[in-house]
């Protein structure tokens, strides 16, 4: 069975739900506190895939997932390098997002190479917003997360969502395949920038990048709070409406499946 | 050396909170500034090295992709940089005063020390504040400090400077503070002499004590007494210490003991001639029903003793839940206050049984109007009083990774003596932890006290007390304070930890009172303790031995360990990078002992809590409404009925609040099943949220509030008694178990104890409390509805200055929120409020009466009126009807059928605004029409007119949409229920309303009903 670590401690919050979809996924998950890495009592090698979940590391002071990735510089650089080089697969939900893009983990041009060339800023709109959002997958992205898969909605919670970089960084991204998540509008086509479709600002309408491996991933949207039908929020008008057209009532959430690709990447 | 580090986002990248300042100017003020920058500030008062500071600074402070940053010396400065300050017309720095929390500026200090490997000197601190950049603002310096003091700054928290932007530049004037606390004072405990009942009431004002004139003989016969005398000689003790009289004070305070609601209040009703006495309302009203049905309802778990209560969520798990409010402070500050309040219930629930896992959040703001422009001058204006509550509990809610699933917001002009934040919370816990119930806790003799969490400062202090009082002008600022949800989210994340390894015996939060309260009561269980508060540890030096005892610093737990445990617990604490310290121990010595530095400053017989003092006791004069003077309006029928339902539809109470809720993280924790906002569009609020509160059970936990203050205008009984109806009926059209609902009241009442001059209506509004409990009382006695935890918080007046500077006293509306709870069994099966399809059949169920008094339609046209919605079956106090209440029930039940059976395919309760308001609600939540007949509705009269038939707020109703093969299952379980067939959904989006004759009175568009509601007119 593929193993899953999902890092709690200093503020993360989405722990036990991303551990349930990676359950349902597949993968034998545990739970392990920053500091059990950092002192040594878990090792990341143990461990195929190391998900860095939503939440408010250190409150978001001083900018969301800064400090957090300061200190997995500077204690867990080299694990984490690493566990990429095995083959790992590394995701940033949010927060986790976040953190990956100040630890420079992503883009990651270059394997090995740990460099800040992207930011989570914040939001256009002025604020937290927690809504569902359209996403469209850019199916010539390598990104082990979204293979197979084409459009799929899931809910956004953040105040510091906007990817930003310069349009050198931009055009590198787009010319590698390394924007595997974009925002849409409900007809799946471009956002265009327009809120609420993008819900923050995000330039290229960006919800999510990987780095030049497709290993590890980073994206603003909660794959993990979409875990079963009840969470879409118009999970009881489909009911109905597959009811009536005598369709079978799923209870699985799309989100699952980003997971099932991190599991099945190893299988 | 004190430096300051300014930070900037790049200047080709856009400022969206320096254009939110923009936007919020021109909203307030109506002026136009031409754009807005701000600049984020760390003030290091630290021993560093200048390439240290230079490392930090790089490496932490300043995002290479987005942010510029200099030292304010010089220290990296670029061009970009010194560009910001360009063209600059006004500065305006905002800063914490002293003593304030500044999470950001410890995240400051941890960093840097990360960063450098070497941890902080004495003495060190790093603190943030902020710099607002106004570029192309033509703006005088009054209208500059105008935006400072009434939008940027809370001057009780925070102080603030103006700078002209070429002063800024140059630097002339500016200064680099460091808001260090310095209390140059040596801790110390006094004496205090007993000479008479006189002297020690003067002490009490002197101290701001809030001690009740009756119990200061109590308190002075016990230290009086020669037995009690002679103990403390032993400790060298004799008169009573500021230690004590101050613990003394806190655990008597109508906020810690609830004096008032365990009064005795002598009822007399003039109209009828009836008189009674009741002794004490929370015995009789609340704890007499809820004790009886424990009894009888097996899911009930835990009530009436500990932080929350607990009921049964599934074979594994309880749920807890809780509710209080946060008036005071967040009156005071907005922000600080409403943050304080969320993250305070949250440890409600952290501290219930052995420990609780946090799985939801609710709030319920009552706020003067937003757009007041009258004479009076409250403390801060309803709007921003509303921004800043909002916010409030959004940072503690989403940084704490809590779903905020459900709230209500209410304006009333009343409220702008006092403003209203309820805050409650819900938790999850396993059964049993290592084979022990989970809700059971004791602590043991010998059992070690720890405080765990944050620091001890002068924050908070004498809180408890100050909402026992009314808000005036020598309210002490000083117990104001920022909560912090990252220090309590690791501290939550912690204790869960430690419980589950069966390392917990007790644990309380230090909330209201502090340790006073924490270690106060715990040790009533454990038969004693004793702490030495030297050991307690401190943010800053200077606090006297008292302001430790009984400082409110927040996130703090009070937890008893077995010695045994300690090196667990305290390795547990650390991993999760928390302080815990042990303080003391529990003891069989039937006393509170005290010592500071080897010597005991309290020495307390715990029984003296317990002792006898004075009951408080109120005399209740009922005025009915006629007597009162109300009457029905003599209103004719309105001839534009669309108008008027548009109008009420984008009236302040009833129009769209998406713009809180969207704000709010719903959707941590991965179980949000019916959110707070339903519909296509995502943004009509459903009658009660779902959450799967366990992810792999397939139970949903349904949990919904209400309040209806306006029904205190003519009934307080009634009030109530609609209040829970409402509540009851959210959770039963998400698909609620009827049998299974718990109950959470929350009073919010203005004083009630009669004073010529100050409250010339007291005995009124004593007999207002009396009533709104007896109806507490009957309902839920009728319906088995078993209140599980609840709150009240008195003293809801201000004094506010008018136009001349003379005060005007305002007091808030007689206010009771009931939060429900419910067990939805299998989540599939619940339910949302909106249409689904176009050719479903609606159905209204429930009886429409002659009932306007009080509602959203009179209050549009400037009316009270008398008749209020009333309970079927419940009349008055001890008016009740069994039969009415039963055919009630018996709709309920029906009710809980449909949506089990899948009848429905949705259903909304009638709530404030009537039938036109929520089918409006079910329609454009749908994005589909409503055709419905007026002339089938089941009416009480039928000479009911059509207003009243869309706008009467009678009680007890729901409006069902049912697919029409499904039509005859439905109308069979409502057979000689009142159910009657309005109409049906349509395609066309249209909401067409026909009255009696077949007439058409309303024919609107959905999307401009939408576009009123959502404030579009």
């Amino acid at each position: 069975m593929v193993k899953a670590l999902v890092m709690t401690g200093f503020g993360l919050n989405c722990d036990l739900e991303t551990s349930y979809a990676l359950r349902v996924a597949g993968a034998q998950v545990e739970r392990v506190h920053l500091n059990s890495l950092i002192e040594g009592r878990k090792s990341l090698d143990a461990f195929r895939i190391f998900v860095i979940g939503g939440g408010f590391s250190w409150g978001d002071d001083h900018g969301a997932g800064v400090i957090m990735a300061m200190r997995l510089k500077h204690r867990l650089q080299d694990r984490i390098g690493a566990f990429v080089a095995q083959g790992g697969v590394v995701i940033g939900i949010c927060n986790g997002f976040q953190v990956l893009v100040n630890l420079g983990l992503l883009p990651g041009f270059e394997p090995g190479v740990m460099k800040r060339e992207v930011a989570l800023i914040a939001n256009d709109c002025g604020g937290f917003r927690d809504q569902w959002v359209n996403l469209s997958v850019n199916t010539a992205s390598h990104c082990v997360l979204s293979s197979g898969l084409d459009r799929f909605e899931l809910p956004v919670r953040h105040g510091e969502g906007k990817f930003f970089a310069e349009p050198a960084v931009i055009e590198n991204l787009k010319a590698r395949g390394q924007i595997f998540l974009r925002y849409a509008n409900p007809q799946s086509t471009p956002a265009l920038g327009e809120f609420p479709h993008n819900p923050n600002g995000s330039v290229e309408d960006i919800a999510g990048i990987c780095d030049a491996t497709g290993r590890v991933a980073g994206l603003m949207p909660h794959p993990e709070a979409f875990n079963h039908f009840t969470n879409h929020p118009d999970w009881t008008y489909l009911r109905e409406k597959y009811s009536r057209e005598q369709k079978p009532i799923p209870e699985e959430g799309d989100g699952i499946k980003l997971f099932r690709n991190a599991v099945n990447y190893f299988n | 050396m004190i430096t300051r580090l300014e930070i900037a986002l790049k200047p080709h990248l856009f400022d969206p909170e320096g254009a939110g300042l923009c936007r919020r100017v021109g909203d307030y003020f109506g002026w136009r500034i031409g754009e807005a920058r701000v600049m984020d500030m760390l003030t290091l008062d630290t021993g560093l090295a200048q390439e240290e500071l230079e490392e930090a600074r790089v490496a932490i402070f300043t995002n290479p992709v987005t942010q510029v940053s200099a030292f304010a010396a010089g220290v990296g400065q670029t061009d970009l940089m010194s560009s910001y300050f360009s063209d600059v017309d006004w500065a305006i720095w905002v800063g914490y005063r002293p003593g304030v929390r500044d999470t950001a500026g410890s995240v400051a200090m941890e960093a840097i020390a990360d960063l450098l490997g070497k941890a902080p000197a004495e003495g060190e601190a790093a603190y943030t504040s902020r710099l607002y950049l106004l570029k192309n603002a033509p703006l005088s310096r009054t209208q500059a400090e105008t935006i400072a003091r009434e939008l940027l700054a809370n001057e009780i928290i925070q102080e603030w400077k103006v700078y002209k932007g070429s002063d800024w530049l140059t630097g002339a004037g500016v200064d680099i503070v460091a808001p260090r606390v310095l209390l140059a004072h040596k801790p110390s405990v006094c004496e205090v002499a007993l000479e008479s009942d006189g002297q020690l009431a003067e002490l009490s004002d002197q101290r701001n004590l809030a001690l009740n004139r009756k119990d200061i003989p109590v308190i002075r016969n016990y230290f009086l007494r020669p037995q009690v005398l002679k103990e403390r000689a032993k400790f060298g003790l004799s008169v009573p210490t500021d230690v004590e009289l101050e613990a003394i004070s806190q655990a008597r305070s109508d906020h810690c003991n609830h004096n008032t609601f365990r009064g005795k209040f002598r009822y007399v009703d003039i109209a009828a001639g009836e008189r009674f006495t009741v002794d004490n309302l929370f015995k009789s009203c609340i704890q007499a029903p809820t004790l009886k049905i424990r009894d009888e309802k097996d899911w009930v778990v835990s009530v009436l003793w500990d932080n929350a209560g607990v009921a049964r969520f599934d074979s594994r798990f309880n749920y807890s839940v809780t509710g209080e409010t946060h008036n005071s402070p967040s009156n005071m500050e907005a922000y600080g206050g409403s943050l304080t309040g969320i993250v305070g219930i949250y440890r409600d629930i952290m501290g219930v049984g052995k420990g609780a896992r946090l799985v939801a959040g609710l709030y319920g703001y009552c706020v003067g109007p937003r757009d007041y422009r009258g004479p009076l001058k409250p403390h801060l204006h309803p709007k921003r009083l509303l921004d800043g509550i909002v916010a409030g509990v959004k940072d503690g809610g989403n940084k704490h990774g809590v779903p905020t699933e459900f709230g209500n917001l209410f304006f009333d002009p009343s409220y702008l003596g006092k403003c209203l934040v309820f805050v409650a919370a819900l938790g999850i816990m396993p059964k049993e932890i290592e084979g022990q119930p989970s809700e059971l806790k004791c602590p043991a003799q010998g059992d070690l006290i720890i405080m765990s969490g944050g620091r001890v400062g002068k924050d908070g202090i004498h809180g408890v007390t100050a909402s026992s009082e009314s808000y005036g002008a020598s309210t002490p600022a000083g117990h104001v304070q920022i909560g912090d949800p990252y220090t309590q989210k690791k501290m939550h994340d912690f204790l869960l930890e430690a419980r589950d390894e069966g390392l917990i015996t007790h644990i309380t939060d230090n909330g209201g009172g502090g340790l006073s309260s924490s270690v106060g009561e715990s040790a009533a269980l454990a038969g004693g303790a004793h702490v030495e508060l030297d050991k307690v540890p401190l943010k800053y030096e200077g606090l006297d031995v008292w302001e430790i005892w009984i400082s409110e610093s927040q996130e703090r737990m009070t937890i008893a360990v077995k010695p045994d445990d300690l090196d667990r617990f305290m390795a547990l604490s650390r991993k999760h990078d928390v302080e815990s310290t042990v303080i003391g121990r529990y003891e069989n010595s039937g006393k509170l002992r005290l010592d500071y530095g080897q010597r005991t400053c309290a020495l307390l017989d715990l029984s003296l809590f317990s002792e006898d003092f004075p009951q408080w006791e109120f005399d209740a004069q009922w005025l009915s409404p006629e007597m009162r003077g109300l009457t029905e309006p003599v209103l004719g029928q309105p001839k534009e009925f669309g108008p008027l339902l548009t109008s009420l539809l984008s009236t302040p109470n009833l129009c769209s609040r998406e713009w809180i809720q969207r704000q709010y993280d719903h959707e941590v924790q991965g179980g949000s099943a019916v959110k707070f906002l339903t519909g296509r569009d995502r943004d009509v609020p459903n009658d009660a949220a779902v959450i799967r509160a366990v992810l792999d059970s397939t139970t949903g936990l349904a949990v919904a509030q209400a309040l209806l203050p306006t029904y205190s205008v003519i009934d307080t009984y009634h009030m109530v008694a609609a209040v829970i109806d409402e509540s009851v009926r959210r959770i039963l059209a998400v698909g609620g178990k009827l049998d299974e609902i718990g109950g959470v009241d929350n009073f919010c009442w203005p004083s009630i104890q009669y004073d010529p001059v100050q409250n010339p209506d007291g005995r009124y509004k004593a007999a207002q409390l009396v009533r709104a409990n007896l109806a507490l009382r009957d309902l839920c006695l009728a319906w088995s509805i078993p209140l599980l935890s609840g709150k009240d918080s008195m003293y809801v007046d201000g004094a506010l200055p008018g136009d001349f500077g003379e005060s005007h006293k305002v007091s808030g509306l007689p206010t009771m929120l009931f939060t429900a709870t419910g067990i939805v069994e299998n989540v599939l099966k619940s339910q949302t409020m909106e249409a689904k399809c176009a050719g479903d059949l609606v159905y209204l169920l429930g009886c429409t009466a002659d009932e306007l008094g009080g509602s959203a339609y009179y209050d549009l046209l400037g009316y009270t009126g008398l008749n209020v919605p009333k309970v079927p079956g419940f009349n008055g106090p001890n008016v009740f009807d069994k039969d009415k209440c039963e055919a009630l029930l018996d709709l309920y039940r029906g009710v809980e059928k449909a949506l089990s059976s899948g009848l429905a395919a949705s259903c909304h309760g009638i709530y404030r605004g009537g039938l036109g308001v929520h089918a409006a609600l079910v329609a454009l939540g749908a994005r589909l029409g409503l055709t419905i007949d007026l002339s089938k509705m089941i009416v009480q009269d039928e000479n009911l007119p059509d207003a009243h038939r869309l706008f009467s707020e009678s009680c007890g109703r729901f409006l069902v949409t049912v697919r029409p093969e499904y039509a005859e299952e439905f109308e069979k379980i409502f057979a000689g229920l009142p159910c009657g067939l309005l109409g049906e959904v349509t395609q066309n989006p249209q909401l067409v309303i026909i009255a009696g004759s077949g007439r058409e009175i309303v024919r609107e568009n959905i999307s401009s009903l939408r576009g009123a509601w959502m404030g579009e007119i």
